[in-house]
């Protein structure tokens, strides 16, 4: 099981910046809601998801999703970095792959293309509907919005030979 | 995958383990004083913070959050979202009381720890909520007796000192904190955790404690009777309710029944910004379960009602609807587009960011820094504030104008700015090229504003 390293630690906590006119998000309200997903993820947790903080740091996560049968990720398993910002749950958490992946909304760095954690994030959304979101994704790239332009073209064009690859790179990733 | 806490060394990531250890203690004095009676199934949880709805706003849509997490959740730079279906509106609606009232009747004692919280939270921010005078539950003894009580009516009169109450309840969380940071070293969160919350069915029972000795014994088994959930315009139990901006509830069928081109409520006089209002389902769900035989009769009278004059309803609705189509919204950012004061809100009519003229008090200190809008200024309304203040008549107001920056500031802002709060604002101003600047304009008070909170926090 090899995990790249990549340039994950890039999702840095640097939010709070002075454009905000008024800080009334504290810190302790973001990690109370964090604490509250973190419970409600242990007691119902998605079906081939785990997510839990790396350390001591409630803001730092790691996830993984089992990749859903009938997919050529079938069976391996993909770790996530989750990174919170201090005014969570206003702003998205940033999610990034941190197995490499051959899919066309996950670029070579983990950054993945996915509406709801970019514009169409809304504060009632949760980590546990993002993972479930990112596993959707799994079965059903979504070649009009990606990250990796030649991998949607050949998901388009060449669905068996992109299913090759993607299961090539499962293999050589993520088992 | 739950990793367990690290031993901790240094002393800061202890530090940073106490604070944590002592949310989740704030986390499970929530689930441990949640009596059997108060049960507290889905309904009336914000969905932004995931707890017990604390001065719940109903806004326009239907949807109802906390107050502050209303607050949090909206842009000051153009047009907010409702959180949960993303409609967009303008306006920061007022508390609805009769659910703030609802709620702290239903859950007494999940509704004070929410309540001791926030008071906590808001003393670390320096703004407070708004707060009501008991009149419904009406025992000035408790306000005396009651710990939980006293921090409200004390900030009641503005005072931004920290109660003694509050002090006082910090004094207790304290040997917990300093119980679980030598735990944190070496046991794992759930270890933690089970320990935690251990102490806080100690402090619950506590919370309890004080509670029933505040002559509230009776309180806990008030039921909920109809008269705590009355339409202001006919006077019986709500049916299909539709909250306000000002925070007031009406049946459907009664508001749609007096339509006229500005809809001003009965109760306050307070004009209700154009826009949908939707009925707000998780409140009408709750008096279908509670009173379903009342709720029957009343839809059975509505129904009958409706007949006689559905024609006419019918089109008191879609002259209500229809003005309020996002061309006018639009229309209205451009043409007063140069003019937006950004992240500075209207303490009366609640809109925010103000766009207009604004006017600002030089009485009313407030670090939030809801000011007055034009209109609202214009018609000297008494309502309460958004956030305690009350303009008085004598209070001396200066008019600020929103200073135009050049675009290329705007579009600086907008790249070096992580969460893209201004790419909205540029949408909006894509939707009418017709006025290329609307909205680009970036008063100087969002500087202002952050640099002074910047420099409290």
């Amino acid at each position: 099981m090899s995990i790249s390293g990549g340039s994950g630690g890039a999702g840095g906590g640097s939010v709070g910046r002075g454009m905000s006119w008024c800080s009334t998000t504290s810190v302790s309200s973001s990690g109370k809601r964090i604490q509250k997903e973190m419970s409600e993820f242990g007691a119902y947790p998605p079906e081939d998801c785990s997510a839990g903080p790396k350390g001591d740091n409630l803001y730092q996560w790691i996830a993984a999703i089992i990749g859903p049968s009938g997919s050529p990720y079938e069976g391996a398993i993909f770790f996530l970095d989750i990174t919170f910002p201090t005014d969570y749950p206003f702003k998205p958490p940033k999610v990034m792959f941190k197995t490499r992946i051959y899919h066309c909304n996950v670029d070579l760095d983990g950054n993945i293309s996915l509406d709801i954690l970019k514009d169409s994030w809304r504060p009632t959304l949760t980590i546990s509907k993002v993972l479930v979101a990112i596993k959707s994704m799994f079965t059903e790239p979504d070649p009009y919005n990606p990250a990796v332009p030649n991998v949607a073209y050949l998901y388009l064009e060449d669905r068996a030979k992109h299913d090759k690859i993607a299961s090539e790179w499962t293999m050589r990733f993520a088992t | 995958m739950d990793s367990p806490l690290q031993s901790v060394n240094d002393a800061a990531a202890a530090a940073a383990a106490a604070v944590e250890a002592a949310e989740e203690q704030d986390r499970t004095l929530d689930l441990a004083s949640v009596d059997p009676v108060e049960e507290n199934d889905e309904a009336f949880l914000c969905c932004i913070c995931l707890e017990l709805l604390y001065k719940p706003i109903v806004l326009a849509c239907g949807h109802i959050s906390c107050f502050w997490c209303t607050h949090r959740a909206m842009n000051g730079f153009g047009k907010s979202y409702c959180p949960i279906c993303r409609c967009p509106y303008r306006h920061f609606p007022s508390i609805c009381q009769m659910l703030h009232f609802l709620l702290l009747k239903m859950y007494p004692v999940a509704y004070r720890v929410r309540e001791k919280q926030m008071l906590e939270e808001e003393k670390k921010a320096g703004f407070f909520s708004p707060q009501f005078k008991e009149n419904l539950t009406s025992s000035n003894s408790c306000e005396e007796s009651d710990v939980l009580v006293s921090p409200s009516t004390s900030s009641i009169s503005g005072s931004q000192n920290v109660p003694a109450s509050c002090t006082f309840s910090a004094a207790i969380c304290f040997p917990d904190i300093t119980e679980s940071l030598d735990n944190a070293s070496t046991s794992t969160l759930g270890q933690n955790g089970a320990e935690n919350v251990e102490a806080d069915r100690n402090m619950a029972a506590e919370v309890r404690h004080n509670f029933t000795n505040g002559d509230h014994k009776d309180k806990t088994c008030v039921p909920i009777c109809t008269t705590d959930l009355q339409c202001i315009a006919c006077s019986e139990l709500l049916f299909r309710p539709v909250v306000l901006n000002c925070g007031h509830v009406y049946c459907e069928s009664c508001i749609f029944r007096q339509v006229d081109e500005q809809f001003r409520c009965q109760l306050c006089e307070s004009p209700h910004p154009k826009g949908l209002l939707n009925v707000c389902l998780e409140l009408d769900r709750f008096l279908e379960e509670h009173f379903s035989k009342e709720y029957a009769t009343r839809r059975e009278a509505i129904r009958l009602q409706h007949i006689d004059s559905q024609q006419s309803a019918a089109q008191g609705r879609s002259c209500f609807e229809n003005p309020f189509s996002s061309a006018k919204c639009s229309l209205q950012l451009s043409d007063l587009g140069r003019n937006i004061h950004l992240g500075v809100g209207c303490d009366y009519c609640g809109m925010f960011p103000i766009i207009g003229e604004r006017h600002k008090c030089k009485d009313c200190e407030e670090l939030i820094g809801f000011d007055l809008c034009g209109e609202c200024y214009n018609s000297c309304s008494k309502r309460p504030g958004r956030f305690n203040q009350q303009h008085k008549p004598e209070h001396k107001f200066e008019l600020v104008r929103a200073r135009g920056y050049p675009r290329i500031m705007l579009r600086l802002a907008s790249e070096s700015s992580e969460d893209g709060s201004f790419l909205v604002l540029s949408d909006d101003a894509t939707e009418d090229p017709e006025d290329g600047q609307a909205g680009h304009s970036i008063s100087d008070d969002v500087l202002e504003n952050s640099e002074s909170t910047n420099s409290t926090t």
